[in-house]
């Protein structure tokens, strides 16, 4: 009766261990994401630390992004969801001010990837 | 005694003057003539380079902006005028609250950035005088001499209010013309 729930216990501390890391860890190649952010444009209405840019408050600034808990109000912070919002954001709430701007999977993937070591 | 040794730290320093002048254009030119600048917009510039560039150019505009008369602003009529001419113009590098710019405007550097918080940053004769003029050296093109007068004033006029609009008034208000506004 106890051994499983000390178990989930072990399971939920083993999760805390690498702190700031989304779970599943992360895939891609941040050193492309940084140049694809400033690609499609993020940094016209993100600051994003490491992307050169305007002091900028259009959209909330991107540092510690790994440390949220959710992304848009209401996902889970994970880099699936992340890659989700990148691509289309009016999919997840019609109502953001946040455009569609045509980033592939790829170039999400690796995006999210920078986006969550800085 | 005293004269001569003035003479002589006078002549020094002029001279390291020079020479140290004449070396570093020298490097200046051979940097220059080889290109090791990399020009490519997908290389950034340095952020202080960055800022400093970007507040120059804040700088300028409201000095060169200061004698500019502004009309009447934000009646219903010349608003939904500068919307269309926003959504014709301006759009494809600024793209509006829900749009995306173009992706000319996109990969742009330095990207043209959105205009939701224009009328933060800039009185309407200043925004007045970037539209009429444009920026050199960063893709802003000068209107004056493709849109009227009046159609700048009203471009003015319009994203003075654009802070208040949402990604569905933005839609209702720059709907093409014969569309019915969702």
């Amino acid at each position: 009766m106890k051994a499983p729930i000390a178990l989930a216990v072990l399971m939920l501390l083993a999760g805390c261990g690498d702190a700031g890391r989304p779970a599943g860890g992360v895939n891609g190649d941040p050193a492309r994401g940084k140049v694809a952010l400033g690609q499609y444009g993020c940094r016209a209405c993100h600051m994003i630390p490491g992307v050169t840019g305007s002091k900028v408050y259009v959209g909330r600034p991107l540092e510690d992004l790994a440390k949220r808990h959710f992304i848009a109000g209401t996902l889970p912070n994970d880099q699936a969801n992340l890659v989700r919002w990148i691509r289309d954001p009016q999919a997840i709430d019609p109502g953001t001010a946040m455009p569609k701007l045509g980033v592939s999977e790829r170039d999400a993937m690796d995006m999210s990837a920078y986006l969550l070591a800085h | 005694m005293p004269a001569t040794r003035t003479r002589l730290i006078l002549t020094t320093a002029f001279a390291t003057l020079l020479g140290a002048g004449t070396v570093a254009a020298l490097a200046g030119v051979a940097a220059w003539r080889a290109g090791w600048y990399d020009i490519g917009a997908t290389t950034q510039h340095f952020q202080p380079v960055y800022t400093v560039l970007e507040q120059g150019m804040h700088y300028s505009v409201r000095r060169h902006a200061r004698s500019v008369a502004v009309p009447a602003l934000g009646d219903r009529a010349q608003v939904l005028r500068g919307a269309a001419v926003y959504r014709d113009n301006c759009a494809q590098c600024h793209g509006g609250p829900g749009v995306a710019p173009g992706n000319h405007g996109l990969s742009m550097q330095p990207v043209p950035g959105p205009l939701v918080d224009a009328s933060r940053h800039w009185k309407p004769r200043e925004l007045y005088w970037l539209t009429r003029h444009g920026i050199k050296m960063s893709g802003m093109p000068a209107w004056e001499f493709h849109l009227s007068e009046d159609e700048m004033w009203a471009t003015v006029a319009f994203v003075m209010q654009l802070p208040t609009l949402n990604a569905a008034d933005y839609r209702a208000m720059t709907a093409p013309p014969g569309e019915p506004a969702r």
